[in-house]
């Protein structure tokens, strides 16, 4: 009995573990909320959607959640989804094959995710600035790739095939009854989940968000990792951005807006702290869900969009109030440790 | 023990503000549905049979979507079928998509579509018409065949437009000079052929029409474009747009005592108020309200099993002018 409330009081401790959980439990009142309101939010294919129209909120947030645990933050990442989406599109439009054409849009992808590692982890930015710097120049790539316009069909040099398949893969096409978006960014969560919870890697990333300094002297790489966190969220954005791309069928120069914000609300109702240096990614899978079932749940009760936004606002709001009070919760208990 | 109680209370909030939250929208959606006589939860049914109807424009906030939901609304409570506008907040491909997605799963027989671009959205119609859902485009169609289509034809109003700046003209004893044409870009179909039609109501005149200039909407940058013609010596200008109707007004006002004579195309307050001080000549405003109506009109037909066949209606456009601009809604 002492030993499984030990285990139990263990599994509580594990850092932003509460705030996590506490996501969860939101996110099941506000769907069974949503249900109540209209029984069609329960339905099986509203349900596929949800998870399929979560998918690119989930991936967004992981990205955003992993540079937010090094103390970062990533402003790129939206105008990243707009130029991979163009980028893939317009290769593809012109004849270049899918499997190329990914290939080719992920080596950009990596590029900038370099940039922005180098100006904040070498040069030493501000990474508000370096990022909202790289902000423009993805999107005005995302512009440029196509001549201001938006491409065309992706199918129509390639032949009805292989954009199908590209469709397919991405967004339409379903896997043991799930839609394949779903499965993409599932795989994905787990692989980041267990290379922050598991590796090197993962410990060096916490270490630089919680101190710096402390992490340099003993002996972090604070550049290399800063960098490999940034190329870690780039390729998260372009898989995104195939995924905005499968969906319209086309290339969209304004796909992909405002989505750096939604990871940031997505990985703060999850528990990542801005702070740095604590927060589970299982906390931004419930924060992206909690998200998308606020969008969806909104939209099916017919919802206007202006309390979509204000819900949201308060819901990010007291997530990281929570995050605060707590931290400082713990300080006042660590003072009153020590006058003891 | 402290730290747990803060994390309750926050984890306590939190809950309080997603019900208070939910329960609050109750209030709108409500407000929406009393025009269709429907009971106060959307999930039960409405007075006649159950028919639910779908309006998804391309977002919720331009005057131009908002005129063309009262018109649906009315419509639909005439009809007494429930009609919901379930938009999208802002112009985006990959929303517009997903709340087509919703409808198919929320149990609409039949969807009133803006589309945001021909192509994005035509895979999500497809699934919906596989469902079994109807089709019907309002103002911008996609290509995907639908049962019916409620545009404005945007070059017999382009061409009205380029009349009534002859005529103007002519009243003046004015028979040459240049005109200028402030446009959004070079891709938009829609302005496009406002632009078209245009210039084909100068083809038997002595007027020589400049080349184009593009100001992407922007009203600031149409007002600067204007100036610059009228520094030209242009005797009249065209707005092809909201934004482009608005700077060309304001580009006429600010030059002072200024004969130019500026045609607008749409309408706002601000258009409006140019055309009352006298600084634009008229507008052509489209008809938003009536493509919502004729629209839930063919959705009920289209439900009830008739063939609409795909045919694309005219909703014309409404010459606003010093006249008549002040009884214009």
């Amino acid at each position: 009995m002492i030993k499984k409330q030990n285990e139990l009081k263990k599994f509580w401790k594990i850092r932003g573990m509460g705030a996590a959980l506490t996501a969860f439990i939101g996110l099941i009142v506000i769907y069974i909320a949503f249900g109540l309101i209209n029984p069609m939010v329960f339905s099986g294919q509203n349900i596929l959607n949800l998870l399929r129209s979560m998918s690119k909120y989930l991936l967004i947030g992981v990205a955003q959640s992993c540079v937010m645990i090094t103390g970062n933050i990533d402003l790129s990442l939206g105008s990243l989804v707009g130029m991979s989406a163009m980028i893939v599109a317009t290769l593809m439009v012109s004849g270049v094959p899918v499997i190329a054409a990914i290939f080719i849009t992920l080596l950009c992808g990596i590029a900038i995710g370099i940039l922005n590692g180098l100006l904040v982890g070498k040069f030493k930015l501000p990474p508000f600035i370096a990022t909202l710097g790289t902000m423009f120049v993805a999107r005005g790539i995302a512009y440029m790739v196509n001549n201001n316009r938006n491409t065309d069909n992706i199918g129509i040099k390639l032949g009805k095939g292989s954009a199908d398949a590209f469709q397919q893969f991405f967004y339409y096409g379903k896997t043991a009854g799930i839609y394949n978006t779903f499965w993409i960014s599932l795989i994905l969560f787990i692989a980041f989940f267990f290379l922050l919870s598991k590796t090197r890697t993962g410990r060096h990333i916490y270490a630089i968000g919680s101190n710096v300094e402390a992490s340099k002297l003993s002996g972090v790489d604070v550049v290399r990792t800063t960098i490999k966190t940034y190329i870690f969220s780039s390729v998260c954005a372009v898989i995104v951005g195939f995924i905005l791309c499968a969906q319209a069928g086309m290339g969209n120069m304004e796909a992909g807006n405002m989505y750096e914000m939604y990871g940031v609300a997505a990985g703060v109702i999850g528990g990542v702290s801005p702070l740095g240096g604590s927060g589970l990614l299982l906390g931004t899978f419930a924060g992206a869900a909690v998200w998308q079932t606020l969008e969806n749940g909104l939209n099916m009760i017919g919802a206007q969009v202006g309390i979509q936004r204000i819900v949201i606002g308060i819901i990010v709001v007291l997530a990281v109030l929570m995050d605060v009070v707590i931290r400082s919760g713990k300080k006042i208990k660590i003072a009153n440790k020590s006058t003891k | 023990m402290k730290r747990k109680f803060i994390a309750m209370a926050c984890c306590a909030a939190l809950i309080g503000t997603a019900l208070t939250g939910c329960g609050g929208n109750t209030t709108p959606t409500t407000a929406s549905t009393e025009a269709s006589s429907a009971a106060s939860t959307p999930a039960s049914a409405s007075a006649s049979g159950n028919v639910k109807i779908a309006l998804i424009t391309m977002d919720q906030i331009d005057q131009h979507w908002v005129t063309m939901n009262e018109g649906a609304q009315a419509e639909a409570a005439v009809k007494g079928v429930k009609c919901d506008f379930i938009s999208p907040d802002t112009k985006d491909d990959s929303k517009q998509i997903e709340c087509v997605n919703n409808a198919v799963s929320n149990g609409y027989k039949a969807i009133m579509v803006a589309a945001n671009g021909p192509d994005a959205i035509s895979s999500a119609l497809k699934d919906a018409q596989a469902a079994g859902i109807k089709i019907i485009y309002v103002d911008s169609p996609a290509n995907v065949k639908a049962e019916a289509t409620f545009s404005t034809d945007n070059v017999s109003a382009g061409k009205q437009a380029g009349e009534e700046m002859l005529k103007a003209l002519k009243a003046k004893n004015v028979t040459k000079g240049n005109i200028g044409i402030v446009n959004v870009n070079a891709a938009t179909q829609s302005t496009v052929n406002r632009e078209k039609g245009f210039r084909s109501a100068f083809t038997s005149s002595n007027f020589k029409l400049l080349d184009t200039q593009y100001c992407d909407g922007d009203a600031s940058k149409a007002q600067s474009i204007a100036e610059n013609y009228i520094t030209q010596g242009v005797v009249g200008i065209f707005g092809a747009n909201e934004g482009a109707a608005t700077g060309t007004g304001n580009a006429i006002k600010a030059a002072k005592g200024s004969k130019v004579i500026g045609v607008g195309f749409d309408k706002s307050d601000t258009i409006k108020g140019l055309i009352k001080d006298g600084y634009l000549l008229c507008t052509m405003a489209q008809n938003p309200d009536i493509m919502g109506a004729k629209g839930v009109d063919a959705c009920v037909d289209a439900i009830n099993g008739k063939d609409l066949g795909g045919a694309v209606t005219d909703t014309g456009v409404t010459i606003l002018n010093k006249d008549n601009v002040a009884s214009a809604k």
